[in-house]
């Protein structure tokens, strides 16, 4: 058995999404024109390309209850008859991100899914039986999927991809329009099982099968009302006198269609975006619009068992360029007030050079990590806890002040890194390792500069440092001669010595060997 | 058998000794975390409690860095995920600790340090060592000549709270981890489960004074739980704080 997931009015569904809020309410999705509307500047919001400057701003879909609106007319006639009517332009990174959506709703019902344009796709839910259930289980749960992303869908299932098509074509008069949790919900199913498919098809009027106008004229002309009428028509003079159309559709009538189902490849990112209405030229116009496409994308992550590993961030900008950057994920993560923080944290580190026009964020994908917990033991963090933290203590301090620590791949006093936080599984059987109390170094970094005299023999007597770290020096060893990194740009070469202070102070200092300048690297403790 | 007869069998059977009730498995049994040092464990009762707050405090070179990296290492050996919130960037890695199982968090200000503290005890890491021995001690590093800041006068000032060790205790104790605290004045007062008091005695020298060869050998210091909720004060405690070579 084929299925049919289709988004029926996809721009205002779409736009839906977002504001939910507005199912209820008079609100049209309107294709900006050049002369008035919303780019008044003569630019589409779509693409950024120039479109036509007499072109009129139209209506593509709209709500129920704007009544007497209908998609076609122009913004001023719709304002006419309906002059609550809230308006949204069209936005090709929303119908985007929700066609992808759709694809991801119907990917979580069968692995086997062809997209043949934005919003319509086909499932091969052959075998499904065991898992979900019959026909109407899986189409049922096809509905649900994509509510679940916030999409209002039609579906239909049937034995073959143009009859299941006409199915979810005909589950399209059964829509509704309902706010939900996650953008719209309201969606309807048409199974035709295979004993009922003639039937089926035979009511069909015409005007449910997408034909050539030349065509469908023809065939009322004839006196030809349905699908029915047509399938008991003789296929050769009809194919000689209509052309190759009519005996296409002849075949459909009989319910013939051997196209095969060709599955796509899974989508290496998932993408939300949006486009504003206005050039964004500071970062909390942009936090609002980004909190909702965090919620929608985390959303969409959760309902496949999925987490980001790398985030993108794509600002299209007042002069149609795009600025593109890579957030620095510390850990796997879905959590939106984390990731809304990172995006704040990049922009602000690099403004945008120009006010931002689009927003698109995309994330690439990585299995949810999932770890069985012992069983009589306490319960210690899990994967996911512990990538959320981390995600959260990056956006706090920074995502090159967390993780775990390297030693640096250069020498260098106390040189360390921060490496990526993975740790390995608890051990099965812990062996206590011998308790090893020492003195540690406290590193300073970056190394404080300090004034030190000494005697005619080059011993340490005096340092005159900042706060505590200056006095006397009571006990000294040393110099320690280090020369490294000459091989680099920034050679190294020191003369150390560990001092103990007049107030008791244990430290590490080092005089530079090429600007004779000391510095204290270390306070032991 | 009837039900009633085996019952007052197995009773007779206790009676007699024959049979012992066995132990209740509990969830909630006390597994404190060691410190590593075997003497203060054993005046801590046990070793770091989880859920409570645990607080070092000692001058510069009395040893309470070493007491955390010791706590560390005995942690993250037992297999602990741990936490070290450093808001001095004075971390050291040195030898002993399994870095694997250590998160490395380096926060700009004490008030970031705390909420980071936070956030790793909701994460349920099994010690979270916070790191405070740097902040008031050590001026912060010099800003270089000729770079003008600006400064944002409408930005606020960001506050820990009123009262931070207040929540980190409710963080530690529902979600079951240890709080480690080094500083080098009393901060978390009766937030705190058991205070340990450092003192350092002097360092430990080897070689004459200005002939080749001299190192510095070690220092010697004295701890003491100074106030824990369930156990008493304990005696001074000598500790010996070798320099080993990094």
């Amino acid at each position: 058995m084929i299925a049919c997931l289709s988004i029926p009015d996809l721009s205002l569904v779409a736009a839906l999404r977002a504001e939910p809020q507005l199912a209820v309410e008079p609100m049209a999705v309107v294709q900006a024109g050049g002369g008035a509307g919303f780019a008044g500047d003569g630019r589409s919001p779509n693409g950024g390309a120039s479109i036509d400057p007499g072109a009129r701003a139209h209506v593509l879909g709209v709500t129920p209850a704007a009544l007497g609106v209908v998609p076609g007319q122009t913004l001023a006639e719709a304002r006419a008859i309906c002059p609550r009517l809230q308006t949204r332009p069209a936005s090709v990174e929303r119908e985007r991100a929700a066609a992808q959506a759709a694809r991801e709703a119907a990917s979580s019902v069968s692995p086997r899914v062809e997209e043949t344009g934005p919003g319509l796709l086909y499932l091969d839910v052959e075998g499904l039986e065991s898992l979900i259930g019959d026909p109407r289980a899986v189409a049922r749960e096809l509905v649900a999927a994509a509510e679940r992303v916030g999409l209002r869908a039609a579906a239909g299932v049937a034995r073959s991809k143009s009859v299941a098509r006409l199915a979810a074509r005909a589950a399209e008069a059964d829509l509704s329009l309902e706010p939900t949790r996650f953008g719209v919900g309201g969606g309807a199913f048409k199974v035709v099982p295979v004993s009922e498919e003639r039937e089926f098809l035979a009511a069909l009027p015409l005007e449910a099968v997408e034909l050539p106008a030349e065509l469908y004229d023809s065939l009322r002309r004839f006196g030809l009302h349905s699908l029915g009428d047509v399938a008991r028509l003789p296929a050769g003079p009809l194919a000689a006198r209509l052309g190759p159309d009519a005996s296409t559709l002849l075949r459909l009538a009989h319910g013939e269609d051997a196209s095969p189902l060709t599955p796509r490849a899974e989508p290496d990112l998932f993408e939300e975006g949006e486009e504003l209405e206005w050039d964004a030229a500071s970062v909390e116009p942009l936090l609002f619009v980004w909190k909702g496409l965090l919620d929608r994308l985390a959303q969409r992550l959760a309902a496949r068992g999925l987490m980001a590993r790398e985030m993108f961030l794509s600002l299209r900008l007042a002069d149609g360029s795009w600025d593109e950057r890579a957030l620095d994920l510390a850990a796997p993560t879905r959590e939106g007030p984390a990731l809304l923080q990172l995006l704040k944290l990049s922009v602000e580190a690099r403004p945008p050079p120009s006010g931002v026009r689009a927003v698109r964020l995309s994330a690439a994908p990585t299995r949810e990590v999932l770890e069985q917990m012992a069983l009589f033991g306490p319960r210690g963090a899990s994967p996911t806890q512990l990538a959320a933290a981390v995600a959260r203590l990056s956006a706090l301090v920074g995502p090159d002040r967390v993780g775990r620590p390297v030693p640096a791949d250069r020498w260098e006093p106390f040189a360390v890194r921060t490496g990526k936080f993975a740790p390995p599984p608890p051990p099965q059987v812990v062996f206590p390792a011998p308790s090893e109390l020492s003195l540690a170094a406290r590193a300073l970094r970056p190394p404080r500069t300090a004034d030190v005299r000494c005697d005619d023999h080059g011993s340490p007597l005096l340092v005159i440092g900042e706060g505590a770290l200056g006095g006397r020096v009571v006990a000294s060893a040393g110099p320690w001669r280090t020369i490294a990194e000459w091989w680099t740009d920034s050679p190294v070469a020191l003369d150390s010595y560990d001092l103990e202070l007049a107030g008791g102070l244990l430290i590490r200092a080092s005089k530079e060997l090429a600007t004779e300048a000391w510095r204290i690297e270390a306070v032991y403790d | 058998m009837a039900f009633a007869a085996r019952i007052e069998l197995l009773d007779q059977l206790l009676r007699d000794g024959q049979l012992r009730r066995a132990p209740a498995i509990s969830l909630r049994a006390p597994r404190p975390l060691s410190t590593g040092i075997a003497a203060l464990d054993a005046a801590l009762g046990g070793g770091l409690a989880r859920g409570q707050i645990h607080e070092v405090i000692g001058p510069p070179g009395a040893g309470g860095t070493a007491l955390l990296r010791a706590a560390l290492a005995a942690a993250t050996s037992a297999g602990e995920l741990c936490a070290l919130i450093d808001p001095g960037s004075s971390f050291d890695p040195g030898r002993g600790i399994d870095l694997a199982r250590l998160l490395w968090v380096r926060p700009r200000d004490p008030v970031q340090a705390l909420r980071a503290a936070e956030i790793a005890l909701e994460a349920r890491f099994a010690l979270v060592a916070l790191d405070l021995g740097d902040v008031c001690v050590l001026p912060p590093p010099k800003r270089p000549k000729g770079v003008i800041e600006v400064v944002r006068f409408e930005k606020k000032l960001t506050s820990a709270g009123a009262s931070p060790w207040a929540r980190l205790a409710r963080r530690a104790e529902k979600h079951d981890g240890a709080l480690l605290l080094l500083t080098r004045a009393p901060q978390a007062g009766t937030f705190a489960s058991a205070t340990i008091e450092l003192e350092r005695i002097r360092a430990q020298w080897e070689g004459r004074h200005g002939a080749p060869g001299r190192f510095l050998r070690g220092a010697v210091a004295v701890g003491a739980v100074a106030r824990h909720k369930r156990m008493p004060p304990s005696s001074p405690l000598p500790l010996a704080l070798p320099l080993v070579p990094r």
